[in-house]
């Protein structure tokens, strides 16, 4: 890692509720992610379901992300506004992004990423080779992925609507 | 050796985090580094003089680095390379200088003197203002603290 430090683009122009997190390949990328973005959504007022379906996100990221790597290091860049947060993960190596969305699928679940976020997608690396996994998750008004009983909807199925909808934790 | 410290010296990684300097980011500091330490299987009281320095040196930077109009980063990094755990609290402030208006009581840098094994204070090679902590894994639970907070 540089001793100059990490940072150095995204701090220029951070917004008040930004966090770069750079970690070295291994297996603290799943723990470490899952505490900044847990802190930095519960400060955003995120409800607590969405908060479980953005840790669920972490998880899977930090056990596959690492091994997508195009430098061996990997970047967590989490803005969040009112109602919504975005998470950018790169540099990934050409096709990684793809690689990555594959790897976090469970067997006999299927994909766990896309059908939590609100939209996934690929963008180039803006600070050199490689591209970035980019993902947005909305909790404002919202509703996560839950029956009023309090049980998870398979992923794929539609978002449930309106505040009632919103399920106990896990 | 420790079995915690044999643990460590298996797995070497760095992290590093940049955030906004604000008083509630140090929190999210300090829940990292809770992260790191039970990654490592730090004991309780390694982890609580840890985060305990660790979060000196990131207050001195939300309260002294810059002026009160202006907001910069705060960023802080951990590399772990056999028995040693660096951690470097680094800001693009004005640099540590006597400050007689300070609103502390001037007990971090003291604080962090006694809770790690070595400490330098300094610039990087940008010139950004650094405290630079070391930590022997051997005997970070033994400092005479006693885990406080």
């Amino acid at each position: 890692m540089s001793e100059s430090g990490a940072g150095e683009r995204e701090i220029d122009s951070f917004a008040a509720n930004s966090a770069l997190l750079r970690v070295g390949t291994g297996t603290l990328a799943g723990p470490l992610l899952t505490r900044v973005v847990g802190m930095m959504l519960a400060r955003a007022e995120c409800p607590v379901d969405r908060l479980d379906d953005a840790m669920l996100i972490c998880d899977a990221l930090g056990a596959h992300a690492c091994a997508q790597s195009a430098d061996g290091h990997i970047e967590f860049t989490v803005h969040t506004r009112s109602g919504s947060m975005e998470l950018r993960v790169g540099a990934l190596a050409a096709g990684g992004a793809q690689r990555l969305i594959q790897a976090t699928s469970l067997p006999g679940v299927g994909a766990v990423l896309e059908p939590i976020a609100d939209q996934v997608r690929v963008e180039k690396s803006a600070t050199g080779p490689g591209e970035e996994l980019v993902l947005d998750l909305g909790f404002g008004r919202r509703a996560s992925q839950a029956s009023p009983n309090g049980t998870r909807s398979a992923p794929g199925e539609p978002a449930a609507g309106g505040p009632a909808d919103q399920s106990l934790p896990d | 050796m420790s079995p915690t410290a044999q643990a460590i010296n298996v797995e070497t990684h760095d992290i590093e985090l940049a955030l906004p300097a604000r008083a509630e980011n140090v929190a999210i500091v300090r829940h990292a580094f809770g992260a790191l330490g039970e990654a490592y299987e730090l004991t309780e009281q390694m982890l609580s003089d840890l985060r305990l320095a660790v979060t000196e040196a990131c207050t001195n930077v939300v309260l002294h680095a810059y002026p009160e109009d202006v907001e910069g980063p705060l960023e802080v990094s951990a590399s772990i390379a056999e028995d040693q755990l660096t951690v470097v609290v680094r800001d693009h402030g004005r640099g540590i200088t006597p400050r007689p208006d300070s609103p502390g009581l001037g007990l971090g840098l003291p604080l962090i003197a006694s809770l790690a094994d070595t400490v330098q204070l300094g610039r990087d090679e940008a010139g950004h203002t650094e405290v630079r902590m070391g930590f022997s894994l051997r005997h970070l639970g033994e400092s005479p603290s006693g885990g406080q907070e």
